[in-house]
């Protein structure tokens, strides 16, 4: 079947996942891994040497400094958002990019995203506005931020002079809302790229509502795909009954790249008062808890998209990294675990170099996808018809 | 701010739940003002996503060592508190606005609400130091849980309120601020919320009560001093800490915040201090 250039999402282009030919790949791994590469994959990481002599024997670990960890998110455009390495900062967990700047070495991180910018200022919403859960946290900040034009202000000049590309995370309540913060985004210089948020579980109006209609995700895709030419990368939410019409409508509406997941609702209570805790009431679970749920999705994703995925979800150390990239990601953001150690990101990229030098590749790309399946697997929402 | 290991040198618990421990910190001891806090991650840390916000209680320069003194509230605080001498805890820090003492200020006056003695207890050091004199009042719930008066300096003028009046004064602590108000210059509060804003509220009629005109320049003249300035705060008479469930505490994720009256304020950065003036208080009780 051959595939349609529109922009609009219609039945045909959001077609079963399971059914037809394999959708031909833009990324190279969407078959089997080989068994070498998989023994390499299972053995426990406290035996690297044994573990990279097996994988390729005969052949020597390459040195670290001469692996190639970079990645590029926008194969569609060439040179656009091509990242140092797979490692990025996850939105709202590491602000503008200058709060962490006394204790981590900024530039070499893959990419910033930065803290969810609107049109207009948002004040956020009422404190409390996190606690810890089992394995995890709760937030509901409420999108508190300047305005895109304060943070063009304040924050893109510095931007301009760092190595790292700066992603702007983008939320709204309308889809003119998103459309009007693209456009002032447009052509500022220290601006790499778009992240969409159309998943924010804190915010009344807007956020979520375009993440779980296919039609909402693909309209507000596709307006902002017009509006600007710098790569886009669109940010899923786990709050969905099943996750891929969604990703095929958001790939066929024009973005880059897709980013998931965003937080999973829920909510805590005060013990003592018997009282809900956060301020917000409900608020978004992060951290190693949702770390399963993360997989599931980007596995899933993986199977019916072509462009690249970023995985995010509880991700705090090498190990959950490569997870990810056997579930089919090329690149990874760490969030809730920088609050905790905050040289995590640096770790993972420094750990994966070394995984790929003692394996012998010269890229972490081959350990892409090894865990999907040769044809797209059942899906995890059972019963579930979808009918394009 | 830095991110190092700090090594726990001695570890006590001083009142029922509540730990007094000191730590080799000669980066924090150094950089370190009263009001400022260190961001600890617990040395167990299975199934934990958070650092845990201290304030800092005491601060040694000479030995390179501070204290901090918590209690227990959870799992986090816990696992803490079983650390032994000998094991190195990974702090952030120093986080956050000191407390702004007036140069002309003589006369201190210090106000703690159970565990937020920790809160104010380096000031009492800082002032004494400054040649200014210090009053501590002190309240909690009962005589189990009122700060030893052995852990103070000898200089400092401690007067102690219990609720069920089991020792000092019957009653809040809020109560004994009145018969000081007029002798102290500055006031530094640290505690629960509905005490801070009793504070507040006492605060802000203080001058009318004295009959006293504001002093300074006329109203009108010279450049307005922006609200949460550090010179803003150094006139203020009353200034608080404040405490909110963090995540980063470097003001990156926006979650700690308490509301100001000009909007939303970051404990971890513009705070933990704050000038009463600063925040939206709610009707006192």
């Amino acid at each position: 079947m051959k595939r349609r250039r529109s922009v609009v999402t219609t039945g045909r282009t959001a077609r079963d996942a399971y059914s037809g030919p394999p959708r031909l790949g833009l990324r190279a791994p969407r078959t089997r891994p080989s068994p070498a590469l998989e023994a390499a994959r299972t053995e426990s990481p406290a035996a690297p040497v044994a573990a990279a002599r097996a994988a390729a024997p005969g052949e020597p670990g390459v040195d670290p400094s001469s692996v190639d960890l970079s990645v590029d998110l926008a194969p569609r455009r060439p040179g656009a958002l091509v990242l140092q390495n797979p490692v990025l900062v996850a939105s709202g967990t590491f602000g503008y990019g200058i709060e962490y700047g006394e204790v981590v070495d900024v530039e070499r991180l893959g990419a910033i995203c930065c803290k969810g910018t609107t049109l207009k200022p948002r004040a956020g919403n009422e404190p409390p506005r996190v606690t810890e859960t089992p394995g995890g946290m709760l937030n509901s900040i409420g999108l508190q931020n300047p305005g895109v034009d304060a943070v063009i202000e304040r924050y893109a000049p510095l931007w301009a002079t760092w190595r790292v590309p700066v992603i702007v995370n983008v939320a709204g309540e309308s889809i003119d809302d998103y459309v009007s913060v693209v456009r002032r985004l447009e052509g500022v210089p220290g601006i790499t790229g778009i992240e969409l948020n159309i998943s924010c579980p804190n915010v009344g109006k807007g956020g979520l509502q375009f993440a779980v209609d296919r039609d909402a995700a693909a309209s507000v895709t596709a307006a902002v795909r017009r509006a600007t030419e710098l790569p886009l990368i669109v940010k899923l939410s786990p709050n969905v009954t099943d996750i891929r019409p969604i990703a095929r409508a958001i790939e066929d509406a024009g973005a880059d790249a897709i980013s998931a997941i965003n937080t999973l609702s829920g909510m805590a209570i005060e013990r003592r008062t018997g009282k809900p805790l956060l301020g917000n009431v409900y608020g978004g679970l992060s951290g190693p808890a949702v770390r399963p749920v993360g997989l599931r999705i980007v596995y899933e994703v993986a199977q019916v998209v072509d462009i690249p995925i970023v995985a995010i979800g509880g991700i705090a150390s090498l190990d959950d990294a490569l997870d990810y990239l056997a579930a089919g990601a090329v690149a990874v953001q760490v969030g809730t675990a920088i609050f905790a150690d905050p040289e995590v990101p640096l770790r993972i990229a420094d750990g994966l170099r070394r995984y790929c030098a003692e394996r012998g590749l010269a890229s972490h790309l081959p350990l892409v996808g090894t865990a999907l399946p040769a044809r797209p697997n059942r899906p995890s929402a059972k019963g579930v018809e979808y009918r394009p | 701010m830095r991110l190092l290991d700090a090594e726990l040198v001695e570890t006590r618990e001083i009142l029922p739940a509540q730990w007094l421990q000191r730590y080799r910190a000669p980066w924090l001891a150094a950089g370190a003002r009263a009001g400022q806090f260190v961001h600890v991650r617990t040395p167990d840390y299975s199934g934990l996503v958070l650092r845990r916000p201290i304030s800092i209680n005491t601060i040694d320069r000479a030995a390179g060592e501070i204290t901090l003194h918590f209690r227990i509230a959870g799992k986090g605080t816990e696992l803490l508190a079983s650390a032994r001498p000998g094991d190195s805890v990974p702090m952030l820090g120093p986080l956050g606005r000191p407390f702004e003492v007036d140069p002309r200020t003589h006369h201190v006056l210090l106000i703690a609400g159970g565990v937020g003695i920790a809160g104010v207890r380096s000031l009492a050091d800082e002032s004494l130091e400054a040649g200014r004199q210090v009053t501590l009042l002190f309240g909690s719930a009962s005589a189990a849980e009122v700060y030893p008066s052995s852990l103070l300096p000898d200089e400092v003028e401690y007067v102690v309120a219990t609720e069920d009046g089991s020792l000092g004064q019957p009653g809040r602590v809020t109560e004994l601020v009145p018969a000081y108000e007029a002798w102290a210059d500055q006031a530094f509060a640290c505690g629960p919320r509905p005490m801070l804003a009793a504070l507040a509220h006492i605060a802000s009629g203080r001058l009318e009560r004295m009959g006293v005109a504001r002093l300074g320049r006329k109203r009108g003249g010279g450049r307005p001093i922006p609200l949460g300035s550090a010179q803003a705060r150094r006139r203020s008479w009353l200034q608080v800490s404040m405490e909110q469930h963090m995540g980063c505490a470097v003001g990156a994720c926006l979650g700690c915040v308490v509301w100001g009256v000009e909007g939303p304020l970051r404990v971890c950065r513009e705070g933990p201090v704050f000038a009463a003036e600063e925040i939206a208080w709610e009707e006192p009780a």
